[in-house]
């Protein structure tokens, strides 16, 4: 699972959200570091609906435009669930070993 | 930017992809604070990508079914050659060498590794079958090719139908599900195992029984590809195409070759690079064009 992939579903985790607002809970997650743009969202949205994992929650008209909102299906909260033990693991195992070599330097950075 | 050059933007994403998701992506490009350049970028590139996932949709899971029928029936078809021979030495041990021939078991091992492994989903060791069968396939005219090249077009449909297989199953759904409807091509494969036994080439003239079993074959097949669902029988007939098309290819581009070197056994002509690259292009060019024909007609109907 890629980076935009893991914050899009991220983001739905909480509540179901329009496009816009993905954008903005993602920019917020990641202090600005990611800020999806349309293009990358509407593909991963697409994508995401294709292999079951978010579904559409509402839609509404907001200045006769349509706005719809997505949420995480069951498949997708597993999915999710799935990746965030595995980048756990990962995140555990290099500090353990960031922890180690500091040791062997006797607390300095190397 | 404007909304109209907005709108002109998304004009390059497939007309299904814009109908569902257009209007919102409108809003959330006119929404964005960094319009520019990597604005237009990222959509153009969004573009592609739906257009190639337009393209790639179902195709995964079309390729299982053709992996599943297809090794399936070059099994029959290596298994019919087995059976044949060892029924004609049962019969005339008197007028039969050696009756199956090791390249003929040999397929037959290759395609029982494959059509094994299609079925439980095995994708490598499918591979690993389906190009031991294919090398088979194309070995097997080979070894007569300089004596009569027409052995190898004889052979041709044999070696696309191969091939297919071969890519079907690199890029097949995993899994272990069977196609629907995959009895009625038991019952081709069958049919087309039995042929030695029913039919089998000998002196007695039985070819047009031989014939008449291959086409009940064919019809078989034909019917489980037509039970299916409407998106995927268009795909299965994308993938077939390549297959039904070797027959006006020998037929109509080789007629003559084959007639002059059948009436010239002292000249005999060879395969020339052009028919070669005929051969090889000719299959490639008719699913690409029969994709995109299905393309068309998809998005023709959901206009």
């Amino acid at each position: 699972m890629n980076e935009p992939t893991f914050l899009i579903l991220t983001a739905l985790a909480g509540e179901p959200r329009h496009g816009y607002a993905v954008i903005e809970d993602v920019e917020g997650m990641t202090s600005g570091r990611v800020r999806l743009r349309a293009g990358t969202l509407y593909a991963a949205l697409d994508r995401l609906r294709g292999e079951g994992l978010i579904e559409v929650d509402r839609e509404e008209v907001v200045q006769s435009r349509l706005r719809r909102y997505y949420r995480l299906t069951g498949a997708g909260e597993q999915s999710l669930a799935a990746e965030t033990v595995r980048l756990r693991e990962q995140a555990t195992i290099a500090e353990g070993r960031l922890r180690a070599r500091r040791a062997d330097f006797g607390g300095a950075p190397a | 930017m404007t909304e109209i050059r907005y709108r002109r933007l998304l004009a390059f994403y497939p007309r299904d992809f814009r109908r569902e998701y257009g209007d919102e992506m409108l809003g959330v490009l006119m929404a964005d604070k960094r319009p520019g350049p990597a604005q237009v970028v990222d959509v153009m590139r969004g573009a592609v990508a739906a257009h190639l996932r337009g393209l790639w949709t179902g195709e995964s899971r079309a390729a299982r079914v053709v992996w599943i029928f297809g090794t399936m029936l070059l099994f029959a078809v290596a298994l019919r050659r087995v059976v044949g021979g060892l029924y004609a030495l049962a019969r005339h041990p008197e007028f039969f060498g050696p009756p199956v021939d090791v390249l003929s078991w040999t397929r037959l091992a290759a395609w029982g590794v494959a059509l094994a492994a299609a079925f439980m989903g095995w994708r490598v060791l499918g591979a690993a079958g389906a190009a031991a069968g294919l090398t088979g396939e194309i070995l097997a005219p080979l070894r007569s090719y300089v004596e009569t090249p027409a052995t190898l077009l004889y052979a041709y449909w044999l070696i696309v139908a191969a091939a297919l297989v071969l890519v079907a199953g690199l890029i097949a759904d995993r899994g272990v599900a069977r196609p629907r409807h995959w009895q009625w091509v038991v019952a081709a494969g069958a049919l087309l195992a039995l042929q030695g036994v029913f039919a089998p080439p000998s002196r007695n003239g039985s070819y047009d029984l031989q014939w008449m079993l291959v086409l009940v074959a064919v019809v078989l097949a034909a019917v489980a590809i037509f039970r299916q669902e409407p998106r995927l029988r268009a795909r299965l007939l994308c993938w077939a195409a390549p297959v039904i098309a070797t027959v006006p290819v020998v037929e109509f581009g080789f007629g003559q070759f084959i007639v002059y070197n059948m009436g010239h056994p002292e000249s005999t002509r060879m395969i020339n690079p052009f028919q070669w690259a005929l051969l090889v292009l000719v299959p490639v060019a008719v699913f690409v064009g029969a994709s995109l024909l299905d393309r068309r007609g998809r998005v023709t109907a959901g206009a």
